[in-house]
């Protein structure tokens, strides 16, 4: 799906118009009963895993909403790497940990803050919620689905929140297309979504141990390879659906107002036959009532689609991509297009292409001219509303019902794949 | 105890002067409760800029502004800040509760005579963070002129603890003063 300067001029500016005329809520919380103000200072917060994603939600922290206390990693080279992030931000220095029991121990932490490898969320999880912290915890919720039921009994049970990370609730550009579009019925009557995660890489990656003689064996991992490509394995990951898929199913639940009632898939290890586990190509059909479908397709082997949900209605198209853009084309307008079309109209596929690798290669400029919304400010959100979840008790947006119902859809489809068979939630 | 004017008030006399006292107390408590409560959050879930006087200090002008100016940059600030929390809490508990009214109402006005001291309004237009135009008088004048009504009228003899410490009249003195 890619689109023509003109086509996504219009998109973006139709999308605005039509939300110029409803209360989107453009800043969230802005709703929220005014009261008397409640004692305290920022959350005390340790963060559990410091790695690419723990560092980014590192650096969205807002001081006056979160103070980071401690920092906890296995490996020691991400610790050194997060304490430059907190100095990149002005932010004080936190203290270091391997051991996230020991972590809660010693510190005085009201919240924590996890970006740790898929298999490990439930039992961490657990532990701070019973440590009587509040929680939360990285993206997909957990490895299967009995661990996600114990950690939502975990949450009920201590009264903490656990909220899972799934930022575009946070994104103001989501919050404002389903309260000014999907929920006005903008769209017309909608019967498919399309999610596409498309990219042309390995998803492995590449690095070194913190020290020739690192063994992470201690923490279940028999190699730094493991450890550093855990997203590759089944015994720690859930492959690409848990990892890009339960992000658009979460998007698609959210908008359709429903969970999959069956999910048909296909998939496998077709490109990378390097020794992973994970498939790098995976194509899943989610069946919601009413008629509707939401079909996610990921693939390592091309990128020209890049990622994006899409909503078709019979009124409308509705095209959210890289989490910062946003499209909406009026069914049988002068520029009516849906990907396909965008696709054939084009001067040619050549022309396309190079614009689209033109925009790869400056993804900066490409951004400042496209964007409705700063990617950051999502993060940023999600952590503010969680601390303001724990001073206050302000509703989070992605509690453990919402996790666990796409979660348990990503993961059946995994299952799916595996047995070659439509399977029923 | 001598028979006061203030006891041949009517009903709805002694009534509105305290609720008066009341409301100017409460106005007081909270305007303390909240700089003792920092730091806070609120409800609606943003933290709130912590509050100090220094701002307030150094935009001071009128008479007592050198002196305010000095103590906004000094280390006496905290205590200053201190200072007004506890001033503001116990004025406002004295009023509230009818307890020891009198010094209350003193305190109130050496309060709000600094207050009204530091920012006379002098150019009649909106300031920044008002919600009105003043020119001489602002609130903190028209509380102030409250709080003498208050003063003068001795309105905790009318309700509040201070009655606790009134002793009945005796019969000797209730008959010299009928």
């Amino acid at each position: 799906m890619n689109l023509t300067p003109e086509q996504q001029d219009l998109g973006r500016r139709t999308f605005l118009k039509v939300l110029s005329g409803t209360p989107a809520l453009a800043a969230l919380g802005a709703s929220a009963l005014l009261k008397g103000p409640v004692r305290g200072g920022p959350v005390r917060i340790g963060f559990i895993g410091v790695g690419a994603q723990g560092r980014v939600l590192l650096g969205a922290n807002d001081p006056a909403y979160g103070t980071v206390k401690a920092l906890c990693d296995v490996n020691p080279g991400q610790l050194q790497k997060a304490d430059a992030v907190l100095a990149q931000n002005n932010q004080p220095p936190a203290r270091h940990y391997t051991d996230w029991k020991q972590m809660l121990e010693k510190e005085d932490l009201e919240g924590v803050v996890m970006a740790v490898p898929l298999w490990m969320h439930a039992p961490i999880a657990i532990g701070c919620l019973e440590a009587g912290k509040h929680v939360l915890c990285e993206k997909m919720m957990a490895w299967d689905t009995e661990q996600c039921e114990k950690m939502r009994q975990a949450a009920a049970k201590t009264g903490r929140v656990l909220e899972i990370g799934y930022q575009r609730y946070y994104n103001p550009m989501y919050q404002a297309a389903y309260d000014g579009i999907i929920r006005t019925g903008a769209l017309g009557e909608v019967y498919h979504a399309r999610l596409v995660w498309h990219r042309n890489g390995n998803w492995r990656r590449q690095g070194e141990p913190p020290s020739p003689d690192y063994d992470p064996s201690p923490w279940g991992y028999p190699s730094f390879d493991h450890l550093l490509n855990w997203r590759l394995y089944w015994r720690y990951s859930k492959g690409l659906l848990a990892e890009l898929g339960s992000h658009h199913v979460n998007v698609s639940n959210w908008f359709f107002g429903a969970t999959p009632e069956a999910v048909s898939a296909a998939g496998g290890v077709y490109r990378f036959k390097d020794g992973r586990e994970v498939y790098d190509h995976v194509y899943a059909t989610f069946e919601y009532p009413g008629g509707r479908t939401a079909v996610f397709s990921s693939i390592e082997s091309n990128a020209f689609d890049d990622y994006y949900e899409m909503f078709l209605g019979t009124k409308g198209t509705l095209i959210l991509k890289r989490e910062t853009e946003a499209y909406l084309f009026e069914e049988g307008g002068e520029h009516k297009a849906t990907a396909v079309e965008v696709a054939a109209k084009a001067a040619g596929p050549a022309l396309q292409a190079s614009e689209s690798r033109a925009v790869d290669a400056a993804p900066k400029a490409a951004s400042a001219a496209q964007t409705v919304v700063e990617r950051r400010s999502a993060s940023r959100n999600e952590l503010s509303r969680f601390c303001s979840a724990v001073r206050v008790g302000q509703a989070t947006a992605c509690g453990p019902d919402r996790a666990l119902s796409s979660a348990r859809a990503c993961l059946l489809a995994n299952e799916a794949i595996e047995k070659k068979a439509r399977l029923t939630v | 105890m001598s028979r006061h004017p203030v006891d041949d008030l009517s009903g709805p006399q002694q009534l509105t002067l305290v609720l008066l006292r009341t409301l100017i107390g409460w106005h007081f408590l909270y305007e303390g409760y909240f700089k003792w409560l920092q730091p806070a959050w609120s409800r609606a879930g943003t933290p709130l800029p912590h509050w100090t006087s220094a701002g307030y200090l150094k935009a001071a002008s009128g008479p007592l502004a050198g002196l305010w100016h000095g103590l906004a940059g000094s280390s006496w600030l905290p205590t200053v800040d201190m200072a007004v929390a506890i001033g503001l809490t116990l004025v406002g508990l004295s009023l509230l509760l009818g307890l020891a009214t009198d010094a209350g109402c003193v305190g109130a006005l050496a309060l709000l005579a600094v207050f009204y001291l530091s920012s006379i309004p002098t150019h009649g237009v909106h300031e920044p963070g008002s919600e009105g135009a003043y020119l001489l008088v602002n609130k903190n004048l028209v509380e102030a002129a409250a709080v003498a009504v208050l003063l003068v009228f001795r309105t905790g003899r009318l309700a509040g603890l201070d009655r606790l410490w009134q002793r009945p009249a005796s019969p000797a003195l209730k008959e010299a003063t009928a």
